[in-house]
Order: C-alpha cells, then sequence, then structure tokens
C-alpha cells in the first residue's frame, strides 16, 4: 500500500506545527543533494585545477559537472522538460542551468583542445559557467521563503565555501592517481585553511539561525538533537570537519603521505556531502499558526 | 481587477465543507488540499480552546513562488490570479520551498483513494487534467469565476465565512468587509502582500 504511507505521512506532516521539508531531500529529492554537491566539487576543482596548471583535474571537474547535471534530471518530476529552464528572469535555479550549460560545453572544449582561439573561448565560458555554479546553489536555498532556515544571506556564503573546499578536496583524492607536478603539502595547507574556514562558518550560520524566529530554531534542533542529528555530526562535523583539521594539523610536525592526504580529500568530500544533506533534511516549513506548546522541541 | 477573498474567523465552524468541496472541484489526488482547514489546540487542560484556520493559496501580489520558478510556469494571470502553466513545470519544487503558507503539492504518482483497486471513475476524469510530477495548487477556480460562479469552497461554505470578489472595488463586498471588519493578512512581514484576509472573530 505505497499510497496510503505516503499519503498518511503527508498528512501527518499537514497536522504537524513544523511541517518538515522532505521534497529536497528524501525520495528522489536525495538527487537534487547528489547534484548540488557534484556540481560545487566540479566547479572548485575546475577553477583549483586552473590555478595549479594541473590538467588531469580539468578532466575531474568536467566529469563531476556532467554526473551532476544526471543527478538533476533523476530529481526533476519532468526531467525531458529541463530546456524550458533557459527562461532565467528571477530564478537561481535557471541561473544554475545556464552556468552548466556554460561550463559542461566549454569546458569539454578547453580539456579536448586546449590551444587556439576555440581553446580559449572554452576557457572562458568553462570558467564562467563554474563561478555561476558554486554560486547559485546557496541561493537557491536561500531564495526558499517558506523554509527560514535557508532563508539566509549567510547559506550562499557557506555553500560557496564548501564548493571550494570540495574542489581542493577532489583534487586530494586525484593525487595517487596521478598527482605529479603537484605541490601536494600546498594543496593539503590549503584544504586546511579552507575546513578551518567552512567550520566557522557553519558555526556562524547555525549561531545566527538560533537567534531567527521559531521555525528557524526548530531547524536548528532538528540539526542538532533531532532527525538530522545523525548526518550532522558524524558526516558534517566528525568525518567532514574534525578528521580532516586534525589530520591536517598533524602535517605541520611533518610531511603526510599522498595516500593520507588523499583519505583527507575523501573525508572532505563526504562531509561536504553531508553538510548539503543534514541541512536540508533540518528544513521546517514557517507554521501557519503558532506552536501550542513547546515550539523548539523536536519531534522524537 | 485584484481578486481576492476575506475569510470570517467569527463564522467558520470548522466543518472542513470548503477543504471537500475543493477535492471534489478539482479532484485532487490523496494528500493533495487546494485549501484545508488546519486545526491546532492552545492551552491545557480545563483552559483549552481549539483554533481553525481556513487556508488555501494566498495569491499574493508579491508571490516568491512566481520568483523562484525556473520555467515561468507559475504565473500571475489576469486579476492577479497565481497560476501554474502544466506543460512548462518541470517539476524541481522550488515554488513549494519558497511559499510560506505551504499551499502546494507536487503530484508524484497517480494512485487513487482505492490501493488496490484502480482508479474510479471519478478519479480517472479528474486526475486526467492533473499532470504526475508536477506541482499542484489553487487557482480561485478561475474557470467557476469566468463561468461568472463562485470559487468552490466560497459557494459550499455552510456558514457563509468565505467571501470573494474584487479587492480593487472599494464597493465590493470583499473590500468593504476587509476595511470595516479589519481584514489582516497572514505573516504581513514576509512581504508577499497576498490577496485572502482574515476577519478577526473579535
Amino acid at each position: 500500500m505505497a499510497r496510503s504511507a505516503t499519503s498518511d505521512r503527508l498528512l501527518a506532516d499537514l497536522g504537524a506545527t513544523f511541517r518538515p521539508q522532505r521534497q529536497w531531500v528524501e525520495g528522489r529529492g536525495i538527487w537534487l543533494i547528489v547534484g548540488h554537491f557534484l556540481s560545487g566539487v566540479g566547479a572548485g576543482t575546475w577553477l583549483f585545477s586552473l590555478w595549479l596548471g594541473y590538467r588531469p583535474g580539468l578532466g575531474l571537474a568536467l566529469a563531476a559537472v556532467a554526473l551532476s547535471g544526471l543527478a538533476h534530471l533523476a530529481f526533476l518530476g519532468r526531467g525531458a522538460r529541463f530546456w524550458k529552464m533557459y527562461r532565467a528572469r528571477t530564478s537561481w535555479i535557471a541561473r544554475g542551468f545556464v552556468g552548466m550549460t556554460l561550463f559542461l560545453p566549454g569546458a569539454a572544449l578547453y580539456v579536448l583542445r586546449p590551444g587556439g582561439a576555440l581553446g580559449g573561448l572554452g576557457l572562458a565560458l568553462a570558467t564562467a559557467g563554474a563561478v555561476v555554479l558554486i554560486v547559485y546553489k546557496g541561493n537557491v536555498y536561500a531564495a526558499s521563503k517558506g523554509v527560514p532556515f535557508w532563508n539566509s544571506p549567510v547559506l550562499p556564503i557557506l555553500y560557496a565555501t564548501y564548493a571550494i573546499r570540495g574542489g581542493l578536496a577532489l583534487l586530494l583524492v586525484a593525487l595517487p592517481l596521478g598527482g605529479r607536478g603537484l605541490d601536494a603539502h600546498g594543496v593539503g595547507f590549503l584544504e586546511l585553511w579552507v575546513a578551518v574556514s567552512a567550520a566557522v562558518m557553519l558555526g556562524f550560520y547555525l549561531g545566527v539561525m538560533r537567534s531567527t524566529n521559531l521555525a528557524a530554531q526548530r531547524s536548528v534542533a532538528e540539526l542538532v538533537r533531532g532527525r538530522a542529528a545523525p548526518a550532522f555530526y558524524l558526516g558534517t562535523v566528525g568525518v567532514g570537519l574534525v578528521v580532516p583539521i586534525l589530520v591536517g594539523a598533524a602535517g605541520f610536525a611533518g610531511p603526510l603521505s599522498q595516500v593520507v592526504l588523499a583519505a583527507v580529500g575523501a573525508t572532505s568530500l563526504a562531509g561536504d556531502f553531508f553538510a548539503k544533506y543534514a541541512i536540508a533534511k533540518a528544513g521546517v516549513y514557517i507554521p501557519l499558526m503558532p506552536a501550542g506548546r513547546g515550539p523548539a522541541a523536536p519531534a522524537a | 481587477m485584484r481578486y481576492g477573498m476575506a475569510i470570517d474567523l467569527k463564522r467558520c465552524i470548522g466543518c472542513y465543507g470548503c477543504q471537500l468541496s475543493c477535492k471534489a472541484e478539482h479532484g485532487t489526488p490523496p494528500g493533495v488540499f487546494f485549501a484545508r482547514v488546519v486545526k491546532r489546540e492552545f492551552g491545557t487542560f480545563p483552559n483549552t480552546q481549539l483554533v481553525y484556520l481556513p487556508t488555501l493559496c494566498f495569491h499574493c501580489t508579491n508571490a516568491p513562488c512566481v520568483d523562484v520558478c525556473p520555467t515561468g510556469a507559475s504565473h500571475y494571470r489576469e486579476g492577479g490570479v497565481v497560476d501554474i502553466t502544466k506543460d512548462d513545470c518541470v517539476g524541481c519544487r522550488a515554488c513549494m520551498q519558497a511559499c510560506p503558507y505551504g499551499a502546494r503539492y507536487f503530484n508524484e504518482t497517480q494512485t487513487g483513494y482505492f490501493p488496490g483497486q484502480g482508479l474510479t471513475p471519478y478519479e480517472q476524469k479528474k486526475y486526467a487534467a492533473q499532470n504526475v510530477g508536477i506541482v499542484l495548487k489553487c487557482n480561485f477556480c478561475i474557470d467557476r469565476v469566468q463561468a461568472g460562479l463562485e470559487p468552490a469552497c466560497v459557494a459550499n461554505c455552510a456558514a457563509r465565512a468565505r467571501t470573494f470578489g474584487d479587492l480593487d472595488d472599494p464597493h465590493s463586498e470583499v473590500s468593504q468587509l476587509v476595511r470595516l471588519r479589519g481584514g489582516e493578512q497572514l505573516q504581513p512581514e514576509l512581504g508577499t502582500r497576498p490577496n485572502v484576509y482574515y476577519l478577526p472573530p473579535a
């Protein structure tokens, strides 16, 4: 009885004071999280690979963004109509789609034919697209007035930080696969610095949200002791922040092997994914009527 | 012309007539309510109070759902009615996250009220108009309004708690009710400027 399970849960949600957001994290919604994660990582990898002159990274970035496009299509209810999203206007989703459309052919062109005018055009298109991809995700969430936890100007900055960090992390993961020519320890320290920045930004974001309205406070409660808490503590904080920061700090004592750095990259990537997942999972809608009692206590 | 509605909370008896008549009019799938009655209990025994809040899409003048729609499927039509062009909706559900009033629903699968028994003839006819994989919402029963009728929830309100009309016409019943009874918008601080007003009970 799949129908009754879904509609019964929807009815229960509608009856709750703080209705949980499920569309962008559960069921096919998980593909949206995967898509946002991969597009941020891909765009970040592109920019750092260009900066560090690491050509294999450019191919990785292209693959990540291409997979992100597929994940987005898997999420959409009517994926075959995706081309209609060119009507950008005021929508950040449409802007992200334009960014992806600039990035994919541009990056493919530059990876295949790096020299000449065509390569230069590809580079310009891909770099512009990568910047849009880094910026748009947080703004998609921040434009969601129905979910106060997301409706904050801090979130786009946090997501951009995570995208940059994801780019560095993917480069670290690629080190044992052919990282010759790359300053591994330089990238490692850069990753440590961005990880600490992400931790500070995350703490700042949660601090701001704790002092916003009741729905945002409830979301923070969901994150730290509610339905998003396991993903937050294990994925975002433990694997995603504590492990990379501790291992990265150990690098001050002596050089770390490429395998260790790759492991740091992998944990950082996992943390990036779980940050997006936990923040999406903790979202609750503005209540139509104030709570009768105990508004900040999360459901069991 | 700006269509709007006034809902008299003094008259509303929480009978769910609006919710059911809307379902009958639009034949929405299980779990989808264009109009619904939110019920909350306040206080602790023996000093308790049961409050009803009939809701629907508020057809905001500054609708955040229209701003975030990537295809323009969510749009303003005549009379300020916020509607969805079904053929343009990609099912991204950004409008659902943007709507502060929870007035939008994603039509995930085509399932009926009697699982395992297929769709009834009524469901088959009604569901044909509601594509799977897109977002659905109230459109003030614009087809009925254009035919000179009231929206189903207004026509079927047993307590006559709902009044529909042109908010731009100062002589319309809805405008007068909003003016004389001090009609209030829900969450005005969000700047969405809803066109549905609540008339306070006292």
